[in-house]
């Protein structure tokens, strides 16, 4: 289904949809007074940005110095060139050690993945810990958010969830209550388990350490626990000198949800003595898209979120509407270079507003990349009967002066004349939600050549 | 595809080199009053500050702060408060109902009340995440301005595990209300000297 058809779906809740919209556009809102309070914010935004472009050109030199740096400090360092690879490879890193429950972090790579259903095909327990992923896993739903996972869900619907997972009481959704009940089942997990995956939001070449940032402090619950520790990193996770955490650690809280800081930014650079730490780096598609000079610095991005919250569309229509592991305006020029035809209809879900392309913290030109994926989906995914035809007849009128005064003219006059329900009949998008404006009797040719007369 | 074939790819995608921009620190210095910034944002991240007219006060103020706590981890040399003592050998699970663990903060970074504390501050990792709550114990001369020069203090270390630990956990999952406590630790009280 298309982006349009599954965010009309999103829209039939009017209520929740405005709920939705106005506590994205909070969280924007967040980000723009944290953003204000920094000076030089702009010259860290281009210093970052630049640092991620000289990584993904000597990208490969940057990973073989990570790994070496890595396992000296006694890191063992996986690669996986695809997502099957790498549910592989922690399976049997899993095996190895005998593990029957598994903690996780929030790791978007994993969620790409699929690791969970393989894992748990494999007899093994996985147990998000983030509080929002354990919801939407609770409720088998992916998350439809990359910062805040659950925030297409009320919180009546996460009490009714936990009453039947978690055993509540009803609450009717009080957030205190059920935060506080998920912090003991989760204390029990962690407890209980044998190993922990986490993500990775930085991974330092100089150093072979990688950098977590959590507010709920599960990652470090789940590692400091128990004794494997497996960390999933796309290729494009690296930085080049430890120093440069100081300009992404300055920006990527600020920029997700308008903190200063994530409660925890947690350096891993050795395992503790007699336990054991795993990497695995994954291409994934990563290095196709970096073949790919328009699009290549989409590869800058720090999943952040802020993009999400800033657009209209994503506000209005939801995470789950984009059916991609990355949803919003990067999730859009992200998925189309993974699978053209399957993802063709988002970089159609936008406005070309361009408020992506401002509030990015690596200054990523989300938009105009929105914009070029259109280009290249037009030739090669067929496109709706009505959308090739309206704007086929578009070209026509619009090269014709005459055809198009005669065209204005008429349906000027149609427009006046006809009931509204043939206005806004079905082919009239427009019109399924709101009326066209009043239309005047002349166009502006006419008033100007009037009022010079 | 393996590690080679990964390293080929990129080798072959990748544009041509671009230069490493220098970091200019002068474009993010400001003269302010350091102790003061790092009183406002760790409050604004949920965290407290005591604020201690001679370190000889602490223990007693800490008491104030936290009168239920019974079993308690101090790893500071300034506090005697502690009822458990633990050792690199301690099994992480033991900690499960620690109380408070009182800790020595290495420095604080002014632009967002974060503390930097490594693994020979607290000797076991977990001890941070899984105390029910948090007494890190900070000089006012032991300030920074931001996280330019906090990268710069820790150039240095000996590299095992480390953590900027900024306010107490804290989660906004459920329809986007705030609430403190969420994996970790409860609260978090700063005592600064």
């Amino acid at each position: 289904m298309s982006h349009a058809k599954e965010a009309e779906l999103f829209n039939k809740d009017e209520a929740k949809v405005n709920w939705h919209d106005q506590a994205l556009w909070f969280v924007r809102n967040k980000r723009d007074k944290a953003a204000h309070t920094v000076k030089g914010w702009e010259d860290l935004r281009n210093l970052a940005s630049a640092i991620k472009a000289n990584v993904l050109s000597n990208l490969d030199d940057y990973l073989v110095q990570f790994e070496e740096n890595a396992q000296k400090n006694g890191i063992q360092v996986h690669w996986a060139g695809d997502a099957e690879a790498h549910n592989k490879i922690v399976h049997d890193i899993l095996l190895q050690n005998n593990v029957k429950k598994v903690v996780k972090s929030k790791s978007m790579l994993t969620e790409e993945c699929h690791l969970n259903p393989y894992l748990e095909a494999h007899g093994i327990e996985v147990i998000d810990t983030d509080l929002g992923e354990r919801i939407v896993q609770l409720a088998k739903e992916p998350p439809s958010h990359i910062v805040l996972p659950a925030i297409h869900k009320t919180k009546e619907e996460v009490d009714a969830l936990f009453q039947k997972h978690l055993g509540t009481v009803p609450s009717h959704g009080d957030p205190r209550y059920l935060t506080n009940e998920a912090r003991k089942h989760l204390r029990d997990k962690f407890l209980k388990a044998d190993a922990a995956i986490t993500g990775v939001n930085f991974a330092v070449a100089e150093t072979g350490g990688i950098v977590v940032c959590t507010n709920e402090g599960n990652a470090d619950m789940g590692v400091h626990l128990a004794k494997v520790h497996i960390a999933c990193m796309g290729i494009e996770k690296i930085i080049p000198e430890e120093k440069h955490l100081g300009v992404f650690l300055r920006l990527l809280a600020r920029s997700a949800t308008g903190q200063p800081i994530t409660t925890y930014s947690s350096h891993f650079n050795k395992p503790v003595q007699g336990k054991e730490m795993h990497i695995v780096i994954v291409d994934n598609g990563r290095s196709e898209q970096l073949s790919r000079e328009a699009f290549r610095s989409s590869l800058h991005c720090i999943r952040c979120g802020a993009c999400m919250n800033t657009c209209p569309i994503y506000r209005r229509s939801g995470g789950h509407s984009y059916k991609a592991t990355i949803p919003g305006p990067i999730g859009s020029i992200l998925s189309p270079g993974m699978d053209l035809k399957k993802h063709s209809s988002l970089p159609f879900a936008s406005t070309l507003c361009g408020s992506c392309s401002d509030v990015c913290p690596v200054k990523i030109n989300i938009h105009e990349q929105l914009y070029q994926w259109r280009q290249i989906i037009t030739k090669n995914v067929k496109q709706p009967v009505v959308k090739r035809s309206i704007l086929k007849m578009a070209g026509i009128v619009l090269a014709n002066s005459k055809l198009y005064g005669f065209l204005g003219r008429s349906s000027r006059f149609m427009l006046k004349h006809l009931p509204k329900s043939i206005v806004n009949s079905k082919i009239n998008t427009w019109g399924k939600a709101r009326d066209l404006p009043k239309v005047e009797n002349d166009n502006f040719e006419d008033w100007y050549k009037k009022r010079k007369s | 595809m393996s590690r080679a074939s990964i390293l080929n790819a990129i080798k072959k995608n990748k544009p041509e080199s671009v230069p490493l921009p220098q970091i200019d620190l002068s474009l993010f210095h400001e003269d302010i009053d350091l102790v003061d910034i790092f009183y406002k944002n760790l409050e604004s991240v949920g965290g407290r500050i005591v604020s201690l007219n001679t370190i000889e006060d602490l223990d007693a103020e800490i008491k104030k702060r936290y009168p239920n706590a019974k079993s308690i981890v101090s790893c500071s040399n300034t506090s005697q408060l502690a009822t458990i003592s633990i050792s690199n050998e301690t099994e992480p699970h033991s900690l499960e109902s620690i109380d408070l663990a009182i800790i020595d903060a290495q420095f604080g970074v002014a632009e967002n009340g974060a503390v930097w504390i490594s693994e020979n501050d607290f000797i076991v990792r977990a001890l941070p995440f899984i105390a029910n709550d948090l007494v890190l114990i900070l000089s006012k001369n032991d300030i920074c301005l931001h996280m330019h020069e906090a990268y710069n203090l820790i150039s240095k270390r000996e590299r095992t595990f480390g953590v900027f630990l900024s306010g107490p956990s804290k989660t906004a999952d459920i329809e986007q209300c705030l609430v403190i406590g969420a994996q970790g630790a409860m609260s978090l009280t700063v005592f600064i000297f």
